[in-house]
């Protein structure tokens, strides 16, 4: 007999499908069943951006199984998103233009976030030669997956600074049925697998609307405008891991944050890390180094020059500690007051 | 009543209840909503250990079931939609996953063990724990860092194993950080924290604290 005990281990899910309506086909880039693997990364990624979808679907990771739904909708250009946890804490996550809103009953708090509108969701990049360094992308095949056809593409990291993917893709669609997450060595480390996925035409408002009563809740805001800088300082990274650059730098302010923080971003092309930097508090005690992991993202976080330096990112703990003690502040070439 | 239906549920999916109390469980698993809920959970735990043995699902025992299902008038009308628009509820815990779509909808979606791939990694690997080890550290100027011929070393690994605790000043960092991650992986990121363990309600810590310990 099953038991709950047996079911932290592993996972395997019966999936029941409603993919198959030829209107909701992704278009192929030339000869899909041909296609290169970076193309079927790039239509899988414009399928997770740009389709209508509602799916249900197992995260196991670290011998835990729990279940989620995730509703994506694009309608007239905005991006509306709502993720939540099914059996576990409750918590919801969702997105409406460039509007966050994190749910955490366990905490009674609710996170609310503005993200300016440049800011949305960035794409899966480009492949290209650089890449190639550091990842070895391969296309495993056809497989069949629960009676859906699916081309199945690896993306192993070449060194231990990141993580690999192995996707189902639906050739179909190019939704990614199931994704592993792996190590270095190709062991999985975090699997995701759709267990029913509907593509709807359209996806009414209340479908975004979370199910969390907050009555009590803690509703912690970024009201501030977010501002160009958290210091005169322009911090930056000295040294990073190979093919790691920063894409982005920006200021902003977090639900919550007594001031501005400064966000950088280094990708690899595949994976990203974001180092948040904001000034220390309680500085005559300062902390030692503090580490933690969402799941198999990693965060660490450390005190330098006065500021806490945090690195965020979905890369092996030894990466974010990597970055975060490698930033380091620069004379900014125009002080923000 | 219930011991008895967990038998009979726990026989179903050993493949060992008897052809004729398959059906007729089967039938009642179409009209009983609470039933669907238990259904909904042994979907998920058996499915784990199956795919924990490596064993694929009996398909006689499948298509006996899947044939008294797709019988039921009922069930008909609603499996045959391919695309459900609207009408979503947000919800049913796990019951919903083996069955919002799963009983009811057609084609009783069988429960399997992930079928093998070439290349991949068998369950047993799958379960071994993450390394945790690097060797010792060194960098690479960023600068350089674009070269396809580069030497470096792997920084050390920190010694103790990641605390999971989201704290609100982590959640933060999270939400923000998934803004600038690529669909995939913030899916996954976001997953993650969404199941991730959390702490007692009402023993938050400040906000502007650092980051949770628990």
């Amino acid at each position: 007999m099953p038991s709950a005990r047996n079911s932290a281990s592993a996972l395997g899910l019966a999936l029941t499908w409603a993919l198959t309506a030829p209107a909701f086909a992704e278009p192929p880039a030339g000869d899909s069943a041909g296609a290169a693997p970076a193309q079927w990364l790039e239509r899988m990624n414009r399928a997770l951006t740009t389709r209508n979808y509602d799916g249900i679907f197992s995260h196991w990771h670290g011998g835990r199984v729990e279940m989620l739904r995730i509703i994506h909708r694009v309608q007239d250009g905005t991006v509306s998103e709502r993720l939540a946890s099914l059996d576990g804490s409750g918590r919801e996550f969702v997105r409406t233009g460039a509007s966050l809103a994190c749910y955490l009953p366990d905490k009674r708090t609710v996170l609310v976030e503005q993200r300016p509108p440049e800011q949305s969701l960035v794409g899966f990049p480009t492949v290209n030669d650089q890449t190639a360094d550091f990842y070895e992308i391969r296309d495993m095949g056809k497989s069949r997956l629960n009676r859906r056809d699916t081309h199945v593409i690896s993306v192993a990291p070449r060194d231990e600074y990141r993580y690999g993917y192995r996707l189902w893709i639906d050739e179909s669609t190019a939704m990614p049925l199931k994704t592993e997450l792996c190590d270095t060595h190709g062991r999985v480390i975090e699997q995701i697998v759709f267990a029913s996925l509907t593509l709807p035409a359209r996806i009414p408002d209340s479908a975004f609307k979370p199910e969390v009563a907050t009555t009590g809740f803690q509703w912690l805001r970024d009201d501030a405008a977010p501002q160009p800088s958290s210091t005169a300082l322009a911090w930056t990274a000295m040294r990073l891991p190979p093919g790691f650059r920063m894409t982005v730098r920006s200021a902003q302010v977090l639900p919550g944050s007594p001031g501005p923080v400064d966000h950088l971003v280094f990708t690899d092309g595949f994976a990203s890390v974001s180092v948040f930097v904001e000034r220390a508090t309680g500085a005559a005690s300062p902390q030692p180094p503090q580490q933690a992991a969402v799941g198999s993202s990693s965060a660490f976080s450390t005190v330098i020059d006065g500021h806490k330096i945090t690195a965020v990112g979905e890369v092996p703990p030894a990466t974010v500690q990597f970055i975060a003690t490698q930033v380091k502040a620069q004379e900014a070439s125009a002080p923000h007051p | 009543m219930n011991e008895e239906l967990d038998s009979q549920l726990s026989a179903m999916f050993d493949d060992e209840l008897p052809s004729a109390e398959c059906e007729l469980l089967a039938r009642r698993l179409s009209r009983d909503e609470q039933l669907k809920a238990r259904w909904g959970r042994y979907a998920v735990m058996g499915a784990v250990i199956r795919a924990e043995r490596g064993v694929r699902l009996n398909a006689p025992l499948a298509g006996r079931i899947s044939a008294v299902l797709l019988a039921e008038p009922a069930l008909i009308g609603r499996s045959s939609a391919p695309l459900r628009v609207g009408g979503m509820r947000w919800w049913q815990p796990l019951a919903a996953t083996g069955l919002a779509a799963g009983v009811a909808a057609v084609s009783v979606l069988w429960l399997r063990s992930q079928s093998a791939l070439p290349g991949s990694t068998p369950l047993s690997a799958q379960l071994a724990p993450a390394p945790r080890a690097l060797p010792v550290a060194a960098v690479v100027p960023a600068a350089i860092n674009g070269g396809s011929n580069i030497s470096y070393v792997l920084p050390r690994a920190p010694s103790s194993a990641p605390l999971v605790v989201p704290s609100t000043e982590l959640a933060n960092y999270v939400v923000a950080h998934s803004m600038f991650s690529s669909p995939v992986a913030r899916r996954n990121l976001l997953s993650a924290f969404m199941t991730s363990e959390g702490g007692t309600p009402g023993a938050e810590e400040a906000p502007q604290d650092a980051l949770s310990a628990k």
